[in-house]
């Protein structure tokens, strides 16, 4: 059922309306374009599902949506984005959600504006600034299958942590037999979404046990989604708020001077740019 | 190895006075292998309607026809052939069809196959006598047999379209069609309102490593069968993004990437011979002492030998 559920998600309901009348436009720019599918989780990582099986034979996998959108081209691209929006719009996903997704959604773009910002002031090359984005806006993108799918368990699991305070991955793991990491893993797979992106997705809760050679990507979403949660940027579902791992404060503060205090300062910008999101889709605040 | 043009016109079959000496058919190459003369087809556009008759009345006495079909992309002009070749209303004939797929889930076979539905066409797919096979393909290096290698790439198109390179006893047949110049489509200008520096930087080098990918395809190539549906004028006033290229930047890639023929392929439908003519002696007129690039013109019934 999880798989084929996956192979439908549907976008968020906030970008859903906006990405359509954008594909709709014959004249779209291609910065509109860009800026609606870079606001959604979904609509991202379609794209660079296509891009990464179609060129199968690249070196290394494409996770900057700039460069996706040049190598399939705007047709292709607005094509694909009309497909996915408008099953959505036929109601096929109008279940009973235990998750809001217009705060989830705040949430998953939260976290990647942080992380775009914690990579620039980490002066990470403009070239892989985007990865850091699209990393922290698809961390939790293994929710919206438990979410739509299992939303009345989903619904009593979140109620759980106040009365035994855990993570929320956790009760998922213990009530439903998988936690979102693992969702989320599943659909990265799927997807093609490459290293970077998939383990920021599949070890953001669990970073003491990864292996990968990803740290710098996965301990900036780590970071930013501690910071997303602590400064309340959207709702994800988890209402226990976990100490870092301190080797990820380790590892982002020694070499770079990063501290949880250079990180607090980034509330007025990321408040900015959801408003400027916001604006662009014309979701109410 | 042979060629033989069957259609060179892009888009849509243009019969008429007007393109009687350079042909009105749509894609469809023939190419010849060898002593053993194994025959590969490159696209199925309406020249393989006449491509099909000539090998059932001048073939058959060889045996069944066993052949490869390889279409670059899906769109009308490279496939809307298909239903008119003879060979797949004949028992015996076997038919390997290779192709890309388009960004929807659907597969080559239920593409080309929808072609021959009651809707569109009196006989079904599956009454076909033919034994016809179908293969998707992404990028790749493929062993054809018979000494024969195939490499693809994907051009740049508004619909996944694969460039072929086939390499054949030192020799090497390139095609570039249907493509236009990769080019950052994000904005540059610092003090424009939608500038976003990571995004530009990311398009700009996007745009150069597509294009250099591109030339690193045709190295060396004997011969690049390349996109030249419009003129640099038509191109910058209204084509851009249409996935069609124009004379110089067809020519530039030919010598930038070593290339000692190019073809010039794909013609506009309303492009006339007078025109076509003139853009051959443009051509030599132009680029003839830049180099020794060989550059000519796509002809129906055009025959080369490499």
């Amino acid at each position: 059922m999880l798989d084929r559920y996956i192979r439908q998600l549907p976008p968020f309901p906030a970008t859903v309306s906006k990405a359509m009348e954008i594909c709709c436009d014959s004249n779209t720019s291609p910065t509109d374009l860009t800026k609606v599918i870079s606001l959604d989780p979904v609509l991202t990582g379609k794209i660079m599902q296509l891009v990464n099986s179609a060129y199968f034979g690249l070196s290394r996998e494409i996770i900057s949506l700039a460069r996706a959108i040049i190598m399939l081209g705007m047709n292709t691209v607005k094509n694909l984005v009309l497909g996915v929006t408008v099953l959505s719009a036929f109601g096929r996903h109008k279940d009973f959600q235990a998750l809001n997704m217009d705060m989830f959604w705040k949430h998953s773009l939260g976290v990647g504006v942080i992380a775009k910002m914690i990579a620039k002031k980490r002066s990470i090359n403009n070239r892989l600034i985007e990865g850091y984005f699209v990393s922290g806006l698809l961390h939790d993108i293994g929710k919206i299958p438990l979410n739509s799918k299992f939303s009345v368990e989903y619904m009593s699991i979140m109620e759980l942590p106040g009365k035994e305070p855990q993570p929320l991955y956790i009760s998922e793991k213990q009530h439903l037999g998988i936690d979102h990491t693992h969702v989320g893993h599943l659909i990265a797979e799927k997807w093609r979404l490459g290293a970077e992106i998939s383990d920021a997705i599949t070890y953001h809760h669990t970073p003491e046990t990864y292996q990968g050679a990803q740290n710098d990507i996965l301990f900036t979403v780590i970071l930013s989604d501690y910071f997303a949660n602590s400064s309340e940027i959207g709702f994800s579902g988890n209402r226990i708020l976990k100490d870092i791992w301190p080797e990820v404060m380790r590892y982002l503060g020694t070499s770079t001077d990063l501290s949880i205090a250079d990180v607090s300062e980034f509330n007025g910008e990321v408040a900015q740019e959801i408003e400027k999101a916001q604006i662009f889709l014309k979701v109410a605040g | 190895m042979k060629l033989r043009f069957w259609g060179v016109r892009g888009s849509i079959a243009s019969p008429g006075r007007k393109t009687l000496e350079f042909g009105g058919n749509t894609p469809c190459l023939e190419l010849r292998f060898g002593l053993k003369n194994r025959l590969i087809i490159i696209d199925a556009g309406t020249g393989i309607h006449p491509l099909g008759n000539h090998l059932v009345w001048s073939g058959l006495q060889n045996g069944p026809i066993n052949t490869d079909i390889f279409i670059t992309h899906t769109h009308w002009d490279h496939i809307i052939g298909f239903p008119f070749f003879r060979p797949i209303y004949i028992s015996g004939t076997k038919l390997r069809v290779y192709g890309p797929i388009t960004f929807e889930e659907d597969t080559l076979e239920k593409i080309m196959s929808d072609l021959l539905r009651y809707r569109y066409f009196p006989v079904l797919h599956g009454e076909l006598t033919a034994d016809i096979e179908y293969h998707q393909l992404a990028e790749c290096k493929m062993d054809l047999g018979d000494g024969i290698t195939l490499k693809t790439k994907y051009l740049n198109h508004p619909l996944l379209c694969l460039g072929y390179r086939f390499e054949f006893e030192d020799k090497v047949l390139c095609t570039a069609y249907d493509t236009e110049p990769f080019r950052n489509i994000f904005s540059t200008d610092v003090n424009a309102l939608d500038y976003d520096p990571i995004t530009s930087s990311n398009g700009e080098e996007a745009a150069r490593e597509g294009n250099q990918r591109l030339l690193n395809f045709y190295r060396d190539a004997d011969i690049l069968i390349h996109d030249c549906q419009y003129t640099k004028q038509e191109y910058f006033s209204s084509k851009k993004g249409w996935g069609h290229s124009f004379v110089e930047h067809a020519i530039d890639s030919a010598l930038e990437a070593n290339v000692k023929k190019v073809i010039l392929f794909h013609h506009d439908p309303l492009r006339t011979d007078k025109e076509l003519l003139e853009l051959e002696k443009y051509c030599q007129a132009h680029f003839s002492n830049r180099s020794d690039l060989e550059i000519m013109v796509a002809k129906e019934g055009m025959e080369i030998v490499l």
